[in-house]
């Protein structure tokens, strides 16, 4: 019994470290000017296809667009930056 | 009185001009009166709208097909069936999005199979911070990339989902998770943690989702870190891991535990006028031996070890100038499941799958495919036994 709780305490703590080390990374991530400097066109682009094949603009509404963008940064991992640019683009 | 006369008629006219000319004055200022009063209107229901902080939609997909199949089985001869749809082929999945705002989103994805309703999905994410989505609820684990991104009817390259790998580890489980993508420079990065019930062992040596109640004590913690390290994101390398007990509490499986690993790789590139797409994964899964019970109740072991994957080539010649030609891809797919030997359920198995697709527009294909299965059972008393599997599958699918 006292070995599962070391197990269930190990795991738990893993997890909080996982963490940490995700929320510290974030603030050493940075961009180099050739990524920073990519349009929203590009981007879609390059990181739709990665998946499947790239949507139109035409298909959904400004509303809609937001809503999958969220969804889409949940599956693809998208980037915060990448994200809005590629929305903004989807939009116009 | 001809001088009268014309003179009555001059004044007639010069009446009949002022009557039309008040009349068509008047008409006027009833006309600018209706379109002021409407843009007045409009200005109010304008000024009235809220764009509102939520929005919620449905999309999804649909897919429908035919599958012809024969079997042969060493000794026991051939099966021939065929059918319009079948529970691997058919699927409809109407998608749920419900966003509030721009820090929460609920995803919901129900999905009918032929033979049951059941759900995909069913979670909500906060968008926390740049880089930090907090998710909760029934997702899918971050075990490979195929289940969460690639197993879509109208993403899939071919009909069929590679075997042992969309459904062994099970795809989805309750728990709470973390994700999150990064620059690194001109490379991108992304992780992807969740903790969850985890799976539990079944009498047989096989796992299935413990459910919403857990069997055990202990979380089962699943990983998967990538990294994008070109400019123009055309690859990605996946690592992935789960741990956790399997083995229900108070039995003697209790301290049963799995170690799963995977890796799984992308590469998309524009090698004009080819869209090259491969696409990779492969897992292993590693549960303690243990010893189990046959159906006279007699002891048996084996070592518990499976392991599945596949290698997809997909080419497509997007940069031509022919509108049809454009618009077809080739597919083709190879793919391994090995479960355990002494196993009730061991079999090594080699799947080899070409597909044909065309495109009707970037959401919508008809692919045809054509599916080799050769497998040798290695199940206990049952060693040696081989079966030849050909499927011939057409398919439509759309997302909506």
């Amino acid at each position: 019994m006292k070995k599962i709780s070391i197990r269930h305490i190990a795991t738990v703590a893993l997890s909080i470290l996982c963490m940490i080390a995700v929320l510290v990374t974030v603030n050493g991530c940075t961009v180099s000017q050739k990524v920073a400097m990519k349009s929203g066109a590009q981007l879609w682009a390059e990181n739709c296809q990665r998946c499947h094949n790239t949507p139109s603009p035409n298909t959904f509404s400004h509303d809609q667009w937001e809503t999958i963008g969220m969804h889409m940064q949940t599956r693809a991992l998208l980037n915060e930056e990448e994200k809005r640019k590629i929305v903004e683009f989807l939009k116009q | 009185m001809r001088k009268f006369n014309k003179l009555l008629k001059v004044t007639v006219c010069l009446l009949l001009c002022i009557s039309l000319q008040i009349r068509l004055k008047a008409q006027q200022t009833v006309v600018d009166s209706s379109v002021l009063d409407r843009i007045a209107e409009l200005e109010k229901q304008a000024a009235d709208r809220k764009p509102g902080q939520d929005h919620f939609m449905v999309v999804g997909l649909a897919t429908f097909g035919f599958v012809a199949n024969k079997t042969t089985i060493t000794g026991s001869g051939v099966t021939k069936t065929n059918s319009l749809a079948d529970a691997d082929h058919y699927e409809f999945s109407p998608m749920l999005l419900w966003r509030h705002g721009t820090k929460f989103l609920l995803e919901f994805e129900p999905s009918f199979d032929g033979n049951q309703i059941g759900v995909n999905w069913a979670n909500i994410s906060w968008f926390a911070t740049p880089g930090l989505i907090v998710h909760a609820g029934y997702f899918v684990l971050p075990f490979g990339s195929y289940n969460k991104r690639l197993a879509a009817g109208w993403i899939d390259k071919l009909p069929t989902d590679p075997a042992g790998v969309a459904d062994l580890p099970p795809a989805s489980d309750f728990g709470i998770g973390i994700s999150g993508g990064f620059p690194l420079g001109s490379m991108k990065w992304s992780y992807d943690i969740s903790l969850t019930n985890g799976f539990q062992l079944l009498p047989d040596g096989e796992i299935q989702n413990a459910g919403i109640v857990d069997n055990n004590k202990n979380k089962t913690l699943t990983g998967r870190f990538s990294l994008l390290p070109f400019s123009n994101s055309s690859l990605e390398i996946g690592v992935s891991g789960l741990f956790g007990k399997v083995g229900d509490d108070n039995t003697a499986f209790q301290n049963v535990k799995t170690n799963m690993y995977a890796v799984d790789v992308n590469y998309v590139k524009l090698l004009n006028p080819i869209l090259v797409n491969f696409k990779g994964q492969y897992n292993w899964i590693d549960i303690d031996k243990q010893t189990y019970m046959d159906a006279s109740s007699n002891p048996y072991t084996f070592d518990n070890k499976t392991n599945s994957g596949f290698a997809q080539l997909s080419l497509r010649p997007s940069g031509s100038a022919n509108k049809v030609v454009k618009n077809l891809e080739a597919a083709f797919r190879i793919g391994n499941y090995n479960t355990p030997k002494a196993s009730l359920w061991g079999q090594n198995a080699t799947i080899t799958e070409f597909g044909l697709l065309y495109w009707l527009n970037w959401r919508t294909v008809f692919k045809v495919g054509y599916t080799l299965n050769n497998s040798n059972s290695t199940t206990l008393g049952s060693e040696g036994i081989g079966t030849k599997s050909n499927s011939f599958i057409a398919q439509f699918s759309i997302q909506l």
